[in-house]
C-alpha cells in the first residue's frame, strides 16, 4: 500500500505541474521561474547571516546591504503611508523615508537571537497579475512551520521583493493599517508619527 | 485549532460584553479619504475593543503568557507537538461536521482520513503520520463554514478571553462548542474537570505557539490594537480563501490523480494540451 501509494504521488507530481505549464502562457512560467531563483538566493544570503557566527553588529551590517539590495524599501514605504504621502511636505516625506529604512531593519535584526537556526524550503511560484508570488514554509526554532508568500515585482528584469505574505497576513498592509490608526488617533498629523518612528529607532539603539 | 470552551462559557463572555458598550465617532463627510478609511476599518465598537483589549492584555501578561513561557520552558519541543497534536485530534468531530457542512467532500475525506490513521498508528494522536501519508491538517470551524455559506464577516469584535474576532466568528464559536461532543458527555466533577483541563491547556498550547510573533508585534507595532485587529482580519480572510478554493474533485482512491497534494486541483490532462 505504501508502495502503491509513492507511486499515485509521483505520478500526480509529475502530471498536475506538467498540465499547468502547458495551459500557461510561456513568458509567465519564465517570470515565476525568475521569482523563484531570486527569491532562493536572497533567501540563502539571509538565513546565512542569521545562522553565521560574526557579531551581531557585523549581521546587522549585512542584512541592511541584502535588504536595500532585494527589497523595494522606498516603494514599501510609500505604501505604508497610504493617503498621507500626499499631504506630506517634501521635508516630511524625507525624513519619513528615512526613518522607515531603519525602522524596518530594526525589526528584522531585533529578532536575529529568535531566528537563529532558521531555514526555508522553497514551495510553487505563480504569476498574480504584474507581480511574482514565490511560496516558501519558513522553519524558525521553537515555532510551527510558517507558510510564507513572497511578492515579487519585476520578476524578469531587475526583481524586487515588495511585499511579504505569512500566514495570510500582508507585511506592508498591516504596517499601513498600523500607521493609519495612529495617525487617526494623532488628528492625522505627519510629525506625530515621525517622532514615533523616531522614538522607536532610539529605543532600538 | 481553535481552543475547545466548556459550557456556560460563552454566556459570561457575553454578558460582560453586552456591559461596556461604546461606539466610534465617525470622520466629518467632508473628508472622503477618512470616512473611506473609518469604513474598510470597519470598527464601530472601537471604544469598547481597546477597552477589551486591555484587559486581555493585562490578563495574558501576568496569567497565560508566563504560563506559556514556563510550558516551552519545561517541555521540549517534539512533547509539545505531541500535545498540540492529540488536541488537534481530539477536535475532529467538530472539524469534519464543518467540513460537511461547507460542503467540502475532499476536506472530509482528510480529516476522517487523519483521525483513523493518527488515532492508530500515530498513537492516540500524539504523532501526525497522516500529515506525510498525503493527508495534510486543515482550518475548518464554524466561523469558515459559515463565511462559505456567504454570510458576512461584520464588524470587528475584541471578545473577553478570546480576543480579536466578529460576531461571525464569536458565533462559531459557540455552535463549535454546541457541536463538540465532548461537551455532551456526562455531567460530574470529573467531565467538568476534563473539559476545563482541555480548555486550559489548549489556550496554553495556542498561546506558546505564538509566543515570538506576539511579542514581536507588541514591541514593533505603535499602535499594537490596530496592528493585531489587521493581522486578525486578513488570517482568517486568507484561511477563508484557502477553504473556498479547494475543489479538489472527489475522486475514487484507485483513480490515478487522487494522490494530489493539497491546493493542487486536479486538471483532465487533454483540457489543457493545445
Amino acid at each position: 500500500m505504501p508502495h502503491r501509494r509513492t507511486f499515485l504521488v509521483l505520478t500526480a507530481a509529475t502530471l498536475v505541474p506538467t498540465a499547468g505549464w502547458l495551459a500557461r502562457p510561456a513568458h509567465a512560467q519564465s517570470a515565476a521561474q525568475h521569482a523563484t531563483t531570486f527569491v532562493r538566493g536572497v533567501g540563502e544570503q539571509l538565513v546565512a547571516v542569521v545562522n553565521g557566527t560574526q557579531p551581531d553588529a557585523q549581521k546587522r551590517a549585512e542584512l541592511t546591504r541584502i535588504i536595500d539590495g532585494a527589497v523595494d524599501v522606498d516603494g514599501v514605504a510609500r505604501f505604508c503611508l497610504g493617503r498621507f504621502w500626499r499631504n506630506a511636505s517634501s521635508q516630511q516625506q524625507q525624513n519619513y523615508m528615512t526613518l522607515f529604512h531603519q525602522v524596518l531593519v530594526n525589526n528584522i535584526t531585533s529578532k536575529l537571537g529568535d531566528y537563529r537556526g532558521v531555514s526555508f524550503i522553497m514551495g510553487k511560484a505563480d504569476m498574480r497579475d504584474e507581480n511574482a508570488v514565490v511560496s516558501t514554509v519558513v522553519n524558525r526554532p521553537n515555532n510551527p512551520p510558517t507558510n510564507v508568500d513572497w511578492i515579487v515585482a519585476n520578476p524578469t528584469a531587475g526583481p524586487k521583493i515588495i511585499d511579504v505574505v505569512a500566514e495570510g497576513t500582508s507585511l506592508r498592509l498591516t504596517q499601513r493599517q498600523d500607521y493609519a490608526s495612529y495617525l487617526s488617533h494623532n488628528n492625522d498629523n505627519i510629525d506625530a508619527l515621525i517622532n514615533a518612528m523616531r522614538q522607536q529607532v532610539a529605543q532600538a539603539g | 485549532m481553535r481552543v475547545a470552551i466548556p459550557r456556560h462559557f460563552l454566556l459570561v463572555a457575553a454578558l460582560l460584553l453586552g456591559n461596556l458598550v461604546g461606539c466610534a465617532t465617525p470622520p466629518p463627510a467632508s473628508d472622503p479619504d477618512a470616512v473611506a478609511d473609518f469604513n474598510e476599518t470597519n470598527d464601530p465598537l472601537e471604544p469598547t475593543n481597546r477597552v477589551m483589549y486591555s484587559i486581555d492584555n493585562g490578563l495574558d501578561t501576568v496569567l497565560l503568557e508566563p504560563v506559556a513561557r514556563a510550558y516551552r520552558f519545561i517541555f521540549p519541543q517534539p512533547v509539545r507537538a505531541g500535545i498540540h497534536n492529540v488536541l488537534s485530534n481530539l477536535g475532529t468531530p467538530v472539524q469534519l461536521s464543518n467540513d460537511m457542512l461547507s460542503g467540502k467532500p475532499r476536506r472530509a475525506g482528510d480529516t476522517t482520513m487523519r483521525f483513523l490513521i493518527n488515532t492508530t498508528v500515530g498513537v492516540v494522536g500524539i504523532f501526525d503520520v497522516a500529515k506525510g501519508w498525503g493527508y495534510p491538517d486543515h482550518d475548518s470551524d464554524f466561523g469558515i463554514t459559515m463565511a462559505l455559506w456567504g454570510v458576512p464577516e461584520g464588524p470587528f469584535l475584541f471578545l473577553p478571553v478570546f480576543g480579536p474576532s466578529d460576531p461571525r466568528d464569536a458565533i462559531g464559536l459557540g455552535i463549535d462548542s454546541a457541536m463538540d461532543p465532548f461537551n455532551w458527555v456526562g455531567q460530574g466533577t470529573a467531565v467538568r474537570a476534563l473539559d476545563w483541563s482541555r480548555f486550559g491547556i489548549s489556550a496554553v498550547d495556542q498561546r506558546e505557539r505564538h509566543l515570538d510573533d506576539i511579542e514581536n508585534t507588541k514591541k514593533t507595532a505603535l499602535d499594537p490594537y490596530a496592528t493585531f485587529r489587521s493581522l486578525y482580519r486578513q488570517h482568517r480572510r486568507s484561511i477563508i480563501e484557502t477553504a473556498r478554493n479547494d475543489n479538489r474533485a472527489t475522486i475514487p482512491v484507485w483513480f490515478p490523480l487522487s494522490g494530489a497534494p493539497e491546493g493542487v486541483s486536479y486538471t483532465p490532462a487533454g483540457a489543457s494540451n493545445h
